[in-house]
């Protein structure tokens, strides 16, 4: 009688560890990835809320089994502190841990990381959305219009809307790096198309926190536009003296006074925060969908965010849903090639996302890849800024930049 | 001398020639080749990522770099807050020659040899100028000047399109005897060359020391006067503590351009400066051994920084942005707590344990 208990424990305990080891197998596959980014260091301002859009995309997927069978996503979010060098050992890091797709912060690092990238023939999705990503290259997957985009779209914008029959005159306030100059080669090259505008003057700002003298330069010297291409601070410094100087224009284009637009970076609910009132009527060309617009996909950007306890400056950060889409191509990319019955590797993936297309919450356009096009969002949307939120005022596409990338 | 050279108590020098030994005793040149032979030998026998690696490869490098910082600051006593800059003197030698004449050319690709060399030469010619106001300044007045230098250094790489304004250049992969050096062998490859010219540059100073051109940089940073009165050339001897800085500054230069197969503005500025700075402090200034202590030391610390602040990151939210401290703070703050409480660095923590097992097994 023992012996049979003994014997009947023993086979339970067989099956107990049996069922406990091929558990695993039944859990579904993980599919690797990596992200590398400023989280904190310069520009984590920006960064910080990109780590947390995506972090809480992928938890999203793998609570609501997003990808089927119970695959789940393991995306490593690690802090490069905008760094080239120490991006360049986290990318090897995920080299060895055979990640399918890179999400890759910086531009200087990407540029310094192109020709791995190349190498590895590793598909990358990039927070930095500078044009010299996609040139020579087969493996970045931009996923919205790039910042010269957004500076000549900018330009045909004033051209579009500005009043009288001179050509407008247009100054350009810049990074001082090869991140600010990049948009203005291209706008150079626009005007070399034929887009008709005047760019009186280029400042490259330092870290000034006056800039009396050069607003009254600007002025003096007939300047109607101001396009920045840089980080939000600087700006809000600019906005901030124009309004104490009472040179900000009233009105879109209002002769004597100066309208002030920007890319992507410069603008957002960051920059209300740091300008202030300072910020009425800024003009701010950018390819996401913001939570100001109250719209069902700001709705589901907000659910997101309090579904994993985000703060509301996260939840309504555009960077937010920056890092939410770059998550999301990454994840599509990965669910339309399981759907297409091949196996997950990189260069399966690889297939899969130049033929992607899929609308994004996040974004102000749908996503569409092709084997030609690099850039996942192509449409901008031109927000101003009223009230203290930014408003949409039109959706935008530039037409100069095609001729300008013809022209390469 | 004893006659028992294996034993390390009882040594007296009775000549200049032993004072001049490289190695005082036998068992001291049998400890150093067993070190040497495992460095050379470990990576045969564990296979190790190419992540740990790179880490391996970049303190390499530093260790080259403060080499020629600890000869300048710590033997000559002439402080440089632009070390980065001769640094970036050397990897701009190695991108320049990849703008001129392709990043592919057979003589950035066979004969790097020549070009870290010629890196290291460039180095030395920018170190010697930078140091020629040194002839007339001193301390905190040197400082500046050297700093200019830095300032000077990063506006021209940033403004300038031959420097691609501070974006990446690229260097083409290097050619061994096997053919080209891949991928999945760089960062070994760079390893062994890396640790090939930290064995060759260590001995070169080792022995520079030896010279009366290296006695010369102590008794200048002692005093210059007396130096002079001596019959000594204080001044030749700055600006030539300045052009070894400088030399191997710009190999170190050269040998980081090749391992990250680019050149970015970044790795060259204040900051970096600073960083060598550290090394130096944390190593100890003006001994040999502390050279290699200050980089593995500082190094390990930021990395160990590094992994706290992301973890930190990703719990606070990003208004107050305190992650973002945690690595200046702490780095900072060991550069005081050393400067407080050891002042002579690592390296005297080294000497302590030396004389210990000297004695052993009697008391210390």
């Amino acid at each position: 009688m023992k012996s049979k208990t003994a014997l009947i424990f023993n086979v339970l305990l067989v099956i107990v560890f049996l069922f406990a080891f091929t558990l695993p197998a039944f859990a579904g596959k993980t599919y690797k990835l990596g992200m590398s980014l400023a989280i904190t260091g310069p520009t984590s301002d920006a960064g910080n809320p990109y780590s947390k859009g995506a972090e809480d995309w992928f938890k999203f997927v793998n609570e609501t089994d997003y990808l089927g069978d119970g695959d789940k996503i393991d995306c490593p979010i690690r802090d490069d502190q905008y760094k080239n060098d120490t991006t360049k050992r986290f990318f090897e890091e995920f080299l060895d841990d055979e990640i399918l797709i890179f999400l890759s912060y910086a531009t200087g690092a990407n540029l310094a990381l192109k020709r791995d990238f190349e190498e590895v023939k590793i598909p990358v999705i990039p927070a930095s959305y500078h044009e010299g990503l996609i040139v020579d290259a087969n493996y970045t997957f931009m996923p919205v219009a790039t910042y010269s985009e957004n500076a000549v779209g900018l330009a045909e914008y004033v051209v579009g809307k500005h009043q009288g029959e001179d050509t407008p005159k247009v100054a350009f306030f810049i990074h001082p790096s090869a991140f600010g100059r990049g948009p203005l080669e291209d706008t150079q090259k626009a005007i070399a198309e034929g887009l008709k505008i005047d760019i009186v003057e280029v400042v490259e700002h330092g870290t000034d926190l006056d800039n009396t003298a050069m607003l009254q330069r600007l002025v003096s010297k007939g300047v109607q536009y101001v396009i920045c291409h840089t980080v939000q601070t600087p700006v809000a410094t600019m906005l901030t003296d124009a309004q104490r100087l009472g040179v900000s224009a009233g009105s879109f284009g209002e002769k004597g006074k100066l309208t002030f637009l920007g890319a992507h970076y410069t603008g957002g609910s960051d920059l209300i925060a740091l300008a202030g009132t300072a910020t009425e009527g800024y003009i701010w060309a950018d390819s996401y969908n913001l939570t100001s617009e109250n719209n069902e996909k700001a709705k589901k950007q907000l659910e997101l965010a309090e579904r994993y306890g985000r703060d509301d400056k996260a939840a309504n950060s555009h960077n937010y849903g920056a890092g939410i889409l770059a998550a999301q191509i990454a994840t599509e990319a990965i669910k339309e090639t399981k759907a297409a019955g091949l196996k997950i590797t990189r260069g399966n993936i690889y297939k899969t996302m130049q033929t992607l297309n899929f609308e994004s919450f996040a974004a102000a356009g749908p996503v569409t890849y092709s084997p030609t096009e690099r850039i996942g969002v192509d449409v901008m949307n031109i927000y101003v800024a009223q009230d203290g939120v930014f408003k949409k005022l039109q959706s935008f596409e530039s037409q100069y930049i095609q001729k300008v990338r013809a022209g390469r | 001398m004893s006659q028992n050279r294996w034993l390390a108590t009882g040594n007296f020098f009775t000549s200049y020639k032993q004072e001049q030994r490289t190695f005082f005793t036998h068992l001291d040149r049998t400890i150093f080749t067993c070190f040497l032979v495992l460095l050379f030998g470990w990576p045969l026998v564990f296979e190790i990522s190419n992540k740990y690696m790179l880490v391996l490869d970049n303190i390499l490098i530093a260790i080259v770099a403060v080499m020629g910082l600890n000869l300048l600051l710590g033997f000559a006593g002439l402080i440089s807050i632009g070390h980065a800059a001769f640094v970036g003197i050397g990897a701009y030698t190695v991108a320049s020659f990849s703008q001129v004449i392709g990043d592919n050319h057979v003589f950035i690709t066979h004969f790097w040899p020549v070009v870290i060399v010629c890196a290291g030469i460039m180095g030395a010619i920018f170190g010697a100028f930078v140091g020629l106001p040194a002839l007339r300044l001193k301390h905190l007045y040197l400082a500046i000047a050297t700093l200019s230098f830095q300032m000077i250094f990063e506006w021209f790489i940033q403004f300038m399109s031959f420097f691609n304004q501070g974006q990446t250049i690229y260097v083409g992969r290097v050619h061994w005897f096997t053919g080209m050096v891949g991928r999945s062998d760089h960062y070994l490859f760079w390893y062994y060359i890396i640790l090939i010219f930290v064995v060759v540059l260590g001995f070169g100073v080792r022995n520079l020391l030896k010279t009366k051109y290296g006695r010369c940089l102590v008794a200048v940073r002692d005093n210059d006067r007396a130096a002079d009165a001596m019959g000594m050339n204080p001044g030749l001897t700055k600006v030539y503590a300045f052009a070894l800085a400088g030399f191997f500054a710009g190999v170190a230069g050269a040998l980081h351009a090749y391992l990250y197969r680019g050149v970015g503005f970044e790795s060259f500025t204040l900051h970096a400066s600073v960083g060598y700075l550290a090394m130096a402090i944390v190593g100890g200034l003006g001994t040999l051994n502390g050279i290699f202590w200050g980089p593995v030391a500082i190094k390990f610390l930021d990395i160990q920084v590094e992994q706290f602040s992301e973890f930190v990151g990703h719990y606070l939210t990003y208004a107050p942005n305190v992650a973002t401290a945690l690595k200046p703070l702490s780095f900072g703050l060991v550069i005081v707590l050393f400067l407080m409480y050891e002042p002579r660095g690592i390296a005297n923590w080294w000497r302590i344990v030396k004389s210990y097992t000297k004695l052993w097994p009697f008391r210390y």
